[in-house]
């Protein structure tokens, strides 16, 4: 591997696997990506390790791929941190990391959606119809909505971490159409898998936004371009106002059904 | 030098002439697109505030950073303040106030010392946005007394 800075990071572990594992380690989950074609040198730019974090996982990763021979970015581009770091956000960041709260109660609740999935009864299928429309209005028309017309518009489309960013979206809304193609066939088992399906990508990927993602976007955006966002955001949640707020209502209703039976089946 | 127990803020230090630059002759352009500046002085809904990227100063930060124009004042609006020696600073809340609400300003860079007293400048900003009806991202950096960036964070509002 002649430059691998510059290789895809799939085709560096697909020819190295523990380079994965080496990874994992340093907390950079590149193993389950559904893309990988980030350039290693941009992965490990976008995870902005300390600068002694960065030399010892370059050593053990040289040590995989190219024994005797270092690998190291150029000083230009490394150590902007020495410190260790501490989750902050810039105003219309945080606002979607408070938004992936919200999914994550949702996406916490699945498997009680899941585990009493019943296609023959109306209320039953009401249930299923319910979880589909929160994940299709609330954690897409709105969320990933305000994610990809505005926050990700800010950057150069061709990045490949956005390109990530873009399929799991895609896969997340490909199981929800899952979900409702097999309760149109009476499918329970097709149910339960997209629902289950729906909440693994989420999870992982509101991780990826939250840990690496939102605060490598704010360590790029300007002054001016945080102000822009934040207003642009404050249009979009005064239009949505209410349907934030009949989302959280929905959320709540379905902790404290799961919170009643749990007290009925412990009498 | 150790045994001094007054205010931080005006405790006698003195610095050693920096190496890099001293002497040059190198002419640094102004970046300051206004006047007056003084927060006392300004009309918060001056043209040059309107929609702005405004940055509040302490009255010390532009002379502690060496690089202030380039770095943090370039393209953006200004006004300076002394949150410990100014009068009259219930003018300086109705005044932020007017930014966020009517001149519309985009976001506030709150610069200031290293030193406790300064904190005051942020505590008033902070103040003008609890009463406000339009919110705006606030910035805070805090520059040390030989003017590097200690600290430069949104606040969580
Ligand atoms: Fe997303
Ligand atoms: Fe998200």
């Amino acid at each position: 591997m002649e430059t691998p800075l510059k290789t895809p990071i799939k085709e560096v572990i697909n020819r190295f696997p523990p380079v994965g594992a080496i990874l994992e380690e340093f907390g950079i989950g590149c193993v389950p990506c559904s893309v990988g074609t980030c350039l290693l040198g941009d992965v490990v730019e976008i995870h902005n390790l300390s600068p002694a974090d960065e030399d010892d996982l370059m050593m053990r990763i040289a040590s995989v791929v190219s024994p005797g021979q270092a690998i190291r970015r150029p000083d230009s581009e490394r150590g902007r941190t020495a410190k260790p770091r501490k989750l902050t956000y810039s105003p219309p960041l945080k606002r979607l990391v408070d938004e992936h709260k919200l999914i994550l109660r949702f996406i916490a609740m699945v498997p009680e959606i899941a585990g009493r999935v019943d296609l023959e009864s109306g209320e039953g299928r009401e249930e299923i119809l319910a979880a589909v429309d929160f994940i299709r209005r609330y954690a897409d028309r709105y969320h990933h909505a305000k994610e990809e017309d505005i926050l990700f518009a800010c950057f150069d489309p061709d990045l490949d971490i956005l390109k990530a960013m873009h399929e799991d979206h895609r896969q997340g809304r490909a199981c929800v159409q899952g979900v409702l193609d097999a309760l149109e066939r009476g499918d329970t088992d097709g149910v339960v898998e997209n629902l289950h399906g729906y909440a693994g990508i989420l999870t992982e990927h509101i991780k990826k936004e939250d840990e690496i993602l939102y605060p490598w976007m704010d360590r790029n955006l300007s002054t001016h371009q945080v102000g822009e966002l934040h207003a642009r955001f404050q249009d979009v949640d005064g239009r949505y106002r209410e349907v934030q707020e009949s989302y959280e209502a929905y959320v709540e209703k379905v902790e404290k059904n799961k919170f009643i039976e749990r007290a009925e089946v412990s009498r | 030098m150790s045994g001094f127990s007054g205010c931080p803020g005006s405790r006698m230090v003195e610095f050693k002439d920096s190496p890099v630059g001293a002497g040059s002759e190198v002419k640094i352009p102004s970046q300051l697109r206004q006047w007056p500046i003084q927060l006392h002085l300004v009309s918060p809904e001056a043209p040059y505030y309107q929609g702005a990227d405004v940055v509040l100063a302490a009255d010390c930060v532009p002379f502690a950073m060496g690089n202030f124009h380039g770095d943090f004042l370039k393209g953006k609006a200004l006004a300076i303040a002394c949150p410990k020696l100014d009068a009259g600073q219930e003018t300086y809340v109705e005044k932020i106030r007017s930014w966020y609400e009517d001149a519309k300003i985009n976001t506030l860079t709150v610069m200031i010392m290293q030193v406790p007293c300064c904190r005051g400048l942020l505590a008033t900003a902070m103040q003008a946005l609890q009463g406000s009806k339009r919110k705006v991202p606030i910035k805070y950096v805090v520059v040390s007394l030989q003017g590097e960036v200690l600290q430069e964070e949104w606040v969580e509002t």
